[in-house]
């Protein structure tokens, strides 16, 4: 959090600078099974983020080492486009995009029943075309759309989402300037059938009370996203198409 | 991992072949359907994406400012690079850049600098301090065929949409970029024993070597490539330039298009 206090993010009237309440998401659209070669697939617009997730697999683990005699792995890259930010970013990984490939792919291996596929592999690529702030959240929501697109099995979906605070205040879904200006961070993947959390990072400055607030938040919205979610793996089966 | 190339699918490749037939019934210099969409990723100064049948790529431009080589103090840089990321196909693995990637980058690169369609020279801010360095990124999302011709369609129309974003680095109003014409790329493939244009995954698979020519706007040659293992005669290479000539025109025609000429 850069925590700049002379950059105001609130407006006179109590809306956020693009106009939003305080516990109001960005536009979000899914699209489902977008790229052939892949088992699945999905493309979310999340405000001005654009993530494209792809699922190969399962697959024969390679090197033998990975292997884990009583379930899969699941192999995670997330990986921002060069273009997808206002300064271009330089190809190959990072240290950023490493940490978030490695807990993402903790989360999901939380939710996707890896005891149906032993010695296996799942391999999930998500490419951040567009970033606009929240870029791991959406590439989590991008990824389970895939693994359901895929056929994978999972306890539920996952739902990325994130809350944060601005000029002491709790927002739903920072974007770039609030992310940029703003106290706190608080991104989250919810399963919203079962009520759990499968993946937790927060950075900035919160009272616990500020955090139950947030996470209230991020509930909230976890639910609304589920059922674009949802909308759009139905839509794809629609018209039986494969 | 190994692509195994079943003996089968060159026998059938090679049997259609005989009756100028295709895999998927197209004809031998017929491409499959093309959509480009220009303008379509927010942080891109410029951007695009081709789906080509269904190879889907995007491109993207970002300027850098940077200090000009010591040797041409008034001249900025164009770079084009390609990266094909584990999620275009099976095949793809994570890694340092391949082999193939660099290639696919350098062809698409010579075709556009070579055009001329950039005037290095008008990318100078401050001679000797201060010029431009345009980048363009190429993405492949998925390779399903022909994507040498796909990103360099991409890479183009990215290009000829861009806007110098001179505001955010305190030189000026922004503005855009000249590009003062449209190099075209039309690549041929081997199956079955001859060529043909746009070849599927399937005969990319069971094919043989490919051919790529880029063409400017007054159909003079501005980069050529061969790849893979194979050979081919002039008269061969004729015939192909000729259907090159006219591929070129077409595509030219969508990326016009896009600009609303």
């Amino acid at each position: 959090m850069g925590g700049y206090g002379d950059v105001k993010l609130l407006r006179e009237d109590g809306l956020r600078l693009d106009g939003r309440k305080i516990d109001e998401m960005r536009p979000i659209e899914i699209e489902a099974g977008i790229l052939p070669g892949a088992d699945g697939s999905a493309w979310v617009k999340h405000g001005l983020n654009i993530a494209v997730a792809a699922v190969y697999g399962p697959m024969e683990a390679h090197p033998r080492k990975i292997q884990r005699q009583d379930r899969c792995v699941i192999d995670v890259r997330y990986n921002m486009a060069p273009f997808s930010t206002s300064d271009r970013i330089r190809p190959g990984y990072n240290r950023r995009s490493r940490e978030i490939s490695k807990v993402t792919s903790e989360a999901l291996e939380s939710v996707v029943i890896c005891e149906r596929y032993p010695r296996s592999k799942i391999r999930v690529e998500i490419e951040i075309l567009s970033a606009e702030a929240g870029t791991r959240c959406v590439g989590i929501t991008a990824a389970s759309v895939a693994l359901a697109d895929a056929g994978i099995p999972m306890r539920d979906l996952l739902v990325g989402v994130a809350s944060g605070k601005v000029e002491d205040i709790v927002v739903l879904d920072l974007d770039k300037a609030e992310d940029n200006y703003g106290q706190a961070d608080l991104p989250v993947g919810i399963l919203p059938n079962t009520g759990e959390i499968a993946f937790l990072q927060m950075d900035g400055d919160l009272s616990p009370d500020e955090f139950n607030l947030a996470m209230e938040y991020n509930f909230k919205a976890a639910a609304e996203i589920h059922e674009i979610m949802v909308d759009a793996l139905k839509r794809r089966y629609e018209g039986g198409e494969n | 991992m190994v692509a195994l190339v079943p003996t089968l699918l060159r026998q059938e490749l090679a049997r259609l072949a005989e009756s100028g037939a295709r895999l998927d019934g197209r004809g031998q210099w017929e491409a499959r359907d093309i959509v480009l969409e220009t303008d379509c990723l927010y942080n891109g100064e410029g951007s695009a994406k081709v789906v080509w049948g269904d190879t889907i790529i995007y491109a993207g431009v970002k300027f850098e400012m940077r200090t000009p080589w010591p040797d041409r103090p008034n001249q900025g840089s164009l770079m084009c690079s390609a990266e094909l990321r584990p999620i275009a196909g099976r095949k793809y693995e994570p890694g340092p850049p391949s082999p193939e990637s660099i290639e696919l980058g350098r062809v698409v690169d010579r075709g556009i600098r070579e055009s001329g369609c950039i005037d290095m020279e008008k990318l100078c801010i401050v001679p000797g301090e201060k010029v431009w360095g345009v980048m363009i990124d190429i993405h492949v999302l998925s390779d399903q065929g022909n994507m040498f011709d796909a990103c360099a369609l991409a890479a183009i129309a990215a290009l000829r949409t861009a806007i110098v974003p001179a505001e955010r680095f305190d030189v000026g109003e922004d503005y855009t970029l000249k590009v003062k014409s449209t190099p075209i790329m039309a690549s041929f493939t081997r199956v079955g024993g001859r060529y043909v244009f746009d070849p599927s995954a399937e005969e990319e698979l069971g094919g043989d070597e490919r051919i790529h020519i880029t063409l400017g706007d007054e159909g003079h040659l501005h980069s050529l490539q061969k790849g893979l293992k194979g050979v081919f005669t002039p008269e061969e290479f004729a015939e192909i330039f000729d259907v090159a000539q006219s591929r070129c025109v077409d595509l030219r025609k969508l990326v016009a298009n896009q600009e609303g000429n």
